[in-house]
């Protein structure tokens, strides 16, 4: 390094330089903050009624949400592509043997194009205890804006969501279930 | 000179603290920025996780490497805090639980008087919304009725007016009981012009044996002035051993 002191015109526009690469790497540190920010996905439905729903089940009867009025019910949106899903509804699955008698109601709710496909899945590889319901046409999940899968919705004892969950983890399970128990409490 | 690095000339340039102390600000300002909106999307979720936390007992929450003294030393002093509070507590709770009666019995038939009013004023608005959304004019109502019902296990009805869907309604097992106990479903209201219109009714279901069944029934009928009522009827007819669908016009 030169200890020679650089003369004032020469040290002014350094200076200058220095100044410009310190706003602009500020702002791209800023640009960068609240793209960060923005892309944490926020669910438009939490602390909105449910939107009422009747689908046709795998097997038995029809479902219609709003019947369960007075229940917490568990929503869980997933695809016989998705690998993650069957490990979620098995979950999903101990959870309904452990709190249906405290008042909780589980479905699946298949959102495959092709229904056979859905069918020979839940007949064949998924051994759940709760419903599976088939909705070919979307319309279910368009109305509760499913952008991942899996996705699980809580929904409260007076038909409100209160909770969402958009990944299958070890953790997204421990989360889960302290929000299942806060809402079976109250 | 030129060729000194930028770092160099950052350690010679005269309004390095003035720089120093904006850039930190600017960081500042990004990080407060980007924690505020992550904040409120994580909130949902975040929020009720803390209230299950914090109502978890606290030596469960506590972290299995925590200091005793910082935990003990709390709960001693929360035991020395509650002692003193703890016959005071109930002492002044007394009184005020044996006075309530008589002034909450007063407050408690305004509460009621108050949710009979909303219960009125909502009936009000109903009735009016629907005059407004569906005059008399052009009304037109479909219900749907079941009579026995052993032939035929009702799933859903399609309906369509003028070669349209108007609705494509599932019925539940709780829904098919109450029909078959005598209740009647509205099963559509709309508006309609005055003219001659069609409607077709499409019943899925199980029908004799269990076998997927599914039946169709059509009518023309003439909407005049004044509300038009129409009523989907299934009955079982005994002599064919099979479901019979009809549509009635009430005049």
């Amino acid at each position: 390094m030169s200890s020679q002191r650089p003369n004032e015109p020469v040290l002014h526009r350094v200076c200058l330089r220095w100044r410009w690469v310190s706003v602009t790497a500020a702002l791209l540190a800023f640009v960068a903050g609240i793209s960060v920010a923005a892309a944490q996905p926020t669910y438009v439905l939490i602390g909105h009624e449910a939107p009422d729903f009747a689908l046709h089940a795998v097997s038995g009867s029809n479902v219609r949400l709003s019947e369960h009025r007075g229940d917490v019910v568990v929503l869980s949106f997933w695809s016989s592509r998705c690998s993650s899903c069957r490990a979620q509804l098995a979950s999903l699955d101990k959870s309904l043997a452990t709190y249906r008698s405290a008042g909780l109601q589980m479905y699946g709710i298949n959102v495959d194009d092709d229904q056979t496909r859905a069918i020979e899945s839940a007949r064949g590889g998924q051994t759940v205890t709760f419903a599976l319901l088939l909705d070919p046409q979307k319309t279910v999940s368009r109305r509760y804006e499913v952008d991942n899968l899996p996705m699980t919705l809580l929904i409260d004892r007076n038909g409100i969501v209160r909770y969402v969950l958009r990944d299958y983890s070890a953790k997204s399970e421990d989360l889960y279930l302290q929000q299942l128990r806060t809402l079976l409490n109250e | 000179m030129n060729q000194l690095s930028i770092w160099e000339w950052r350690a010679v340039c005269p309004d390095r603290p003035f720089l120093g102390r904006a850039a930190r600000a600017l960081a500042s300002a990004v990080l407060a920025a980007s924690l505020a909106m992550s904040g409120t999307a994580l909130a949902q979720n975040a929020a009720p996780a803390t209230d299950a936390t914090t109502a978890a007992p606290p030596a469960a929450a506590a972290p299995a490497n925590a200091a005793p003294t910082t935990s003990a030393a709390p709960a001693g002093t929360g035991a020395a805090a509650a002692a003193p509070g703890g016959p005071a507590a109930p002492a002044a709770e007394a009184p005020a639980e044996g006075a309530p009666p008589a002034d909450t019995r007063g407050l408690d038939e305004e509460v009621q008087g108050l949710k009979k009013d909303v219960v009125d004023l909502n009936r009000d608005l109903f009735v009016l919304e629907e005059e407004l959304l569906f005059p008399a004019n052009t009304q037109v109502a479909v219900f749907l009725s079941m009579d026995v019902g052993d032939f035929f296990a009702l799933d859903s009805v399609q309906l369509k007016i003028d070669q349209k869907e108007v609705i494509n309604y599932l019925y539940t097992p709780r829904e098919v009981e109450a029909l078959l106990r005598g209740g009647v479903h509205r099963l559509y209201l709309g508006n309609l012009k005055v003219g001659k219109h069609e409607l077709v009714a499409f019943f899925s279901g199980k029908g004799p044996n269990d076998r997927d069944y599914k039946r169709g029934a059509s009518l023309s009928f003439e909407k005049g002035i004044g509300a038009k009522y129409l009523e989907l009827k299934i009955n079982d007819r005994q002599r064919k051993q099979q479901p019979e669908f009809e549509i009635k016009d009430w005049e």
